[in-house]
């Protein structure tokens, strides 16, 4: 049965009409054509669909559309703002943590989870805060980097 | 992989989700995190007809103290449970193991009450509908025969959760609610060290809190994993011993990933009794578990392995206890 969602994607409030059965993640990219948020194993285990919820990181695969209802979601396209990319975007990007992308929106959304949680982590910390998050292309050494320039522990 | 059709409630009360989950108690089942289900439900070996979400229902995330015992609501989740500042003081094996389930996404999803209800988990069940389509289908999704160890009407699927070793240590409690009203039972009766059904909540039930109590003793928990992170354990361990004059006078040793169910050795716990914890009898008790214990191949870890491994970190936490 199809139901009205209210939700605020990116800032935007909206209202959808989605089935019960779909997941946010397919909410986001199909019927809001947001592809920004990847779908990797579908099964809760790479983060590649990470989004943020109420600030912190979901996996957008294992969410009902319809639990979100009034909640506050932020995907990889609700990061830059007016026109300039958000610190850890641009770390991302300077420092070279970026080869095939995909992992790249679940990663930097579950760093900015982490990095508000925690300002100023440990190396190990941040290792394990992005433990759920797979990336088969960088070895993780620069992503590290990256999220440790933004957070002042480099 | 996309979720069967299926009716979705968001019930504003527990009653009436204890009422939606009674009128039809084999095709309902409850969703609080999801991390567990909606993936069995992809992988098509859950197929409900109705889902009932227990995050609309407020109130059931929270942590109370109360003289000496802790209430700890259902819902709430594995990240708020060690970021707490309360569990972090009282009860910091707690926090430790809600560490160590699934990764970051996972424990701001998970809860407490979902995790303790998690299903058991087997290399036959816990795959695609393709990966199955070469045998018949198991005992556990509905089949006559369990492929592990090729007996019908069996089923060996097992326990691997983090929380419930460490709070069946811990003396835990639980307080389920349900059609018939409440009822508070110890958290070791929850588990039926069936595989196929691993709970033992009658029609109707949810589990509403976890009831801990303030204890004098060490605890540790000992996580036996592939990866540092996201994997379920191989084996893990929790333990728990209260001494008086350097000797032991309760001892809780509790496996997970070793039975249909979290599995509590009660021979060594009575070994311990009275030991002041000297090598030779660590010695022994860890090389005695290994015989104890029966693990199953549900698993890509042969039980050989997982048996020494329950050795190995018996002989680790009782070093750490000492």
């Amino acid at each position: 049965m199809k139901r009205i969602l209210k939700l605020n994607v990116n800032g935007e409030d909206l209202e959808i009409l989605v089935e019960g059965h779909k997941t946010l993640l397919e909410v986001l990219r199909e019927d809001l054509g947001l592809t920004g948020t990847k779908r990797g194993c579908d099964l809760g285990t790479c983060g590649a669909c990470t989004v943020l919820i109420d600030g912190k990181p979901w996996l957008s695969c294992l969410t009902l559309a319809a639990a979100v209802q009034g909640k506050k979601i932020t995907t990889i396209e609700g990061l830059a703002g007016d026109g300039k990319l958000h610190p850890l975007q641009s770390a991302f990007i300077e420092k070279g943590a970026i080869q095939c992308g995909f992992c790249t929106p679940g990663m930097i959304l579950t760093a900015k989870a982490f990095l508000e949680e925690n300002p100023h982590p440990s190396e190990e910390e941040t290792k394990k805060a992005i433990s759920g998050n797979l990336c088969r292309c960088t070895g993780y050494v620069k992503i590290i980097e990256a999220i440790l320039s933004v957070s002042g522990s480099e | 992989m996309r979720l069967p059709k299926f009716e979705y409630i968001e019930p504003k009360t527990l009653r009436e989700a204890i009422k939606a989950l009674s009128a039809h108690p084999t095709e309902t089942l409850l969703l609080a995190g999801g991390t567990d289900l909606l993936v069995n439900m992809k992988y098509g070996v859950v197929k409900p007809t109705t889902l009932i979400n227990l995050r609309s229902i407020p109130k059931l995330n929270y942590i109370l103290e109360e003289k000496e015992t802790l209430r700890i609501g259902s819902l709430i989740s594995l990240h708020d449970l060690y970021t707490s500042p309360l569990i972090q003081e009282k009860f910091p094996i707690l926090s430790q193991a809600a560490r160590e389930v699934g990764a970051y996404a996972h424990q701001v999803m998970g809860t407490i009450g979902g995790n303790l209800c998690q299903g058991n988990r087997c290399r036959f069940y816990n795959q695609s509908p393709f990966w199955r389509s070469v045998r018949p289908p198991c005992f556990k999704t509905g089949g006559e025969i369990c492929h592990v160890i090729r007996k019908p009407k069996e089923c060996h699927s097992t326990y691997c959760g983090d929380m419930a070793p460490v709070l069946i240590a811990l003396g835990a409690r639980i307080k389920v609610i349900g059609p018939q009203g409440e009822r508070i039972f110890p958290l070791k009766r929850l588990y039926t060290q069936n595989g196929k059904k691993p709970l033992s909540l009658r029609k109707g039930e949810i589990l509403k809190e976890v009831l801990v109590s303030q204890s004098s003793g060490k605890s540790i928990y000992l996580k036996w994993r592939w990866r540092g992170s996201i994997e379920f354990p191989i084996v893990s361990l929790a333990l728990y011993i209260e001494k008086e004059d350097n000797k032991i006078t309760l001892a809780r040793v509790v496996f997970s990933g070793l039975g249909e169910g979290p599995l509590e050795i009660s021979e060594i716990e009575k070994r311990l009794l009275g030991s002041t914890l000297e090598d030779s009898i660590i010695d022994s008790l860890s090389e005695q578990v290994t015989k104890l214990v029966s693990p199953m191949r549900t698993s890509i870890y042969s039980p050989a392995y997982k048996r020494k491994m329950a050795g190995i970190l018996l002989r680790e936490g009782l070093d750490k206890l000492k």
